[in-house]
């Protein structure tokens, strides 16, 4: 069989260099303004295959959003009425006894420290040396907790602005992919929608996969610390559930906010212990029972990738890049992969004849 | 009952509906059901062509299967003497390029829209995804690529030009 290819394309180096890093360079500037923009289309993203069951059925879309939106809330509203009381109660309570839970747990750390300090396998000063630095670098953390939790306020703030966005996302999503193509010249429509594919198959089942995690981690955590007795069961649960959305960052919040609660409760250093196994069990089971169900059709990176990409993250863009850390990875790789497909395609390296294609046709 | 048409009417997308109406026509697609054809329609793309413009060239890595909604496209190859000899006119609801959806390898001819084109692009991972997920579709396509592939091969086979030129 004679190679009939004519001269090869080239592949437009500098231009996807030069687009790239103008575009990554201008998402840095305006990273902080693209932010609700960037969570809607998150939030349109994961909803979308709700709209497409239907729309496959030969619906509109646009009155599938609408009628969406209006289902969505009116659950909102019922659910809300259902759990005001709870809300409601658990604020008050936290509103109450925040002052006191901080000098609490001083008492309490200072009270097992000179306990700890003659059970350390240390001599006694290194040991007390050793367990001031640690409690003093806790309770500073637990002191600055308030003003992490105000920094998360601007995304709070965003909690009508994301719906709002997301709406229009999901209503001209499929035009705008169909604008794109159009846009796109002709010769590199394939590899264009090829890009598209596998972004899409990785990002989707990656993000999808989040919010069954998200949702697991609140349910199981809220019934485990109410079996515990803890107080505010379902603020520390939503702060768990919620920060899951970062890897390893749910778990130790639970830990710490749980412990902390738990510790204040109690005064005992053995009631945070429990409070730390209900945690690390909940992550065993999650990556044991839900994580092999995600992971089957997810982004399939190391574990370390995620870390590297997760550190990268947050020292360049903040709270906003740990959230989106992995899922650009995801997006990295997938151009990468792209990438690779189109350059060994081109020059030959995949070529190969199914086996068998030498017997006659008979 | 008046009401409830006039709800099924409000709710229907008219233009989904004419795009399956036309996938549901072709040989390839016409064992579908309703709601595998509504599935089709989701994976495939659109895209418009100017006249005389290129959608693939000879020698392009195909990773997509064509099928012409409206318009004319051109197959062509070169010739001995470098100008483009015609292979095949395409006609609105002709297919082409669909080993791509088999494997990804040149394609042998350079396709070119002779009028303002409109085409459908079922891609190959699209496909990957309709096998696993929705494999009564993927067989379908695939069973219907089979019958063609075979086709064409028993009719290269029983070339007399090709068995003469064997025995040479």
């Amino acid at each position: 069989m004679t190679d009939r290819r004519p001269a090869r394309r080239e592949f437009p180096v500098l231009t996807v260099f030069v687009v790239g890093g103008t575009a990554l360079y201008a998402f840095y500037r305006l990273h902080h303004a693209l932010t609700p923009f960037l969570l809607a289309a998150a939030f349109a993203y994961v909803l979308n295959p709700i709209v497409s069951y239907f729309e496959a059925r030969g619906l509109r879309r646009a009155h599938l959003v609408v009628c969406g939106y209006a289902a969505a809330a009116a659950v909102g509203v019922f659910a809300y009425a259902g759990l005001k009381p709870l809300i409601v109660s658990e604020t008050e309570l936290f509103q109450t006894r925040a002052p006191a839970y901080l000098s609490q747990l001083q008492r309490t750390a200072y009270a097992q420290q000179a306990q700890l300090t003659k059970r350390l396998p240390l001599p006694p000063k290194v040991a007390e040396h050793a367990l001031e630095s640690a409690l003093g670098g806790a309770l500073s953390v637990l002191q600055d907790l308030p003003s992490h939790v105000l920094a998360l306020l601007p995304f709070l703030a965003h909690a009508l602005l994301i719906p709002f966005i997301g709406f229009f996302f999901l209503l001209d999503a499929p035009e705008g992919v169909e604008g794109g193509i159009q846009l796109c010249p002709s010769r590199y429509v394939e590899q264009a929608i090829h890009l598209l594919s596998e972004i899409d198959t990785a990002l989707g089942n990656y993000l999808r996969g989040l919010i069954i995690v998200v949702a697991v981690i609140f349910i199981v955590s809220f019934l485990g610390l109410m079996a515990l007795g803890i107080d505010n069961a379902l603020l520390i649960a939503a702060i768990s559930g919620l920060s899951s959305v970062v890897p390893y960052f749910g778990l130790a919040m639970g830990i710490l906010v749980g412990g902390a609660m738990a510790v204040y409760q109690f005064g005992t250093l053995w009631a945070a212990a429990k409070v730390a196994a209900l945690f690390v069990g909940i992550r065993l089971v999650e990556e044991m029972l839900i994580q092999p169900i995600i992971a089957r059709h997810s982004l399939h990176m190391h574990a370390m990738t995620n870390l590297f990409a997760l550190i990268v993250g947050g020292a360049t863009f903040g709270f906003l890049g740990l959230l989106f850390a992995v899922p650009a990875a995801g997006i990295i790789k997938a151009l990468v992969s792209v990438t690779w497909s189109w350059y060994s395609s081109e020059r030959g390296l995949v070529l190969g004849a199914a086996e068998g294609a030498g017997v006659p046709y008979t | 009952m008046s009401a409830l048409k006039s709800l099924k009417r409000w709710f229907i997308d008219p233009q989904f509906a004419r795009k399956k109406d036309f996938l549901r026509s072709l040989e390839i697609f016409k064992e579908l059901r309703d709601r595998e054809l509504g599935q089709l329609v989701q994976a495939l793309h659109s895209r418009s062509y100017r006249e005389g413009e290129v959608v693939f060239v000879e020698g392009d890595i195909g990773r997509a299967l064509f099928v012409v909604e409206t318009g004319a496209v051109e197959l062509t190859r070169p010739g001995a003497a470098g100008k483009p000899v015609v292979l095949y006119h395409l006609k609105p609801g002709d297919f082409f390029g669909e080993m791509a959806l088999l494997e990804s390898l040149p394609r042998t001819a350079t396709a070119t829209a002779t009028e303002k084109t409109h085409l459908h692009l079922l891609y190959k991972s699209k496909l990957d995804s309709l096998l696993n997920g929705e494999p009564r579709i993927g067989v379908t396509i695939m069973s219907h690529l089979a019958r063609l592939l075979s086709a064409r091969l028993r009719r290269l086979s029983s070339d007399p030009k090709l068995i003469s030129e064997k025995n040479d």
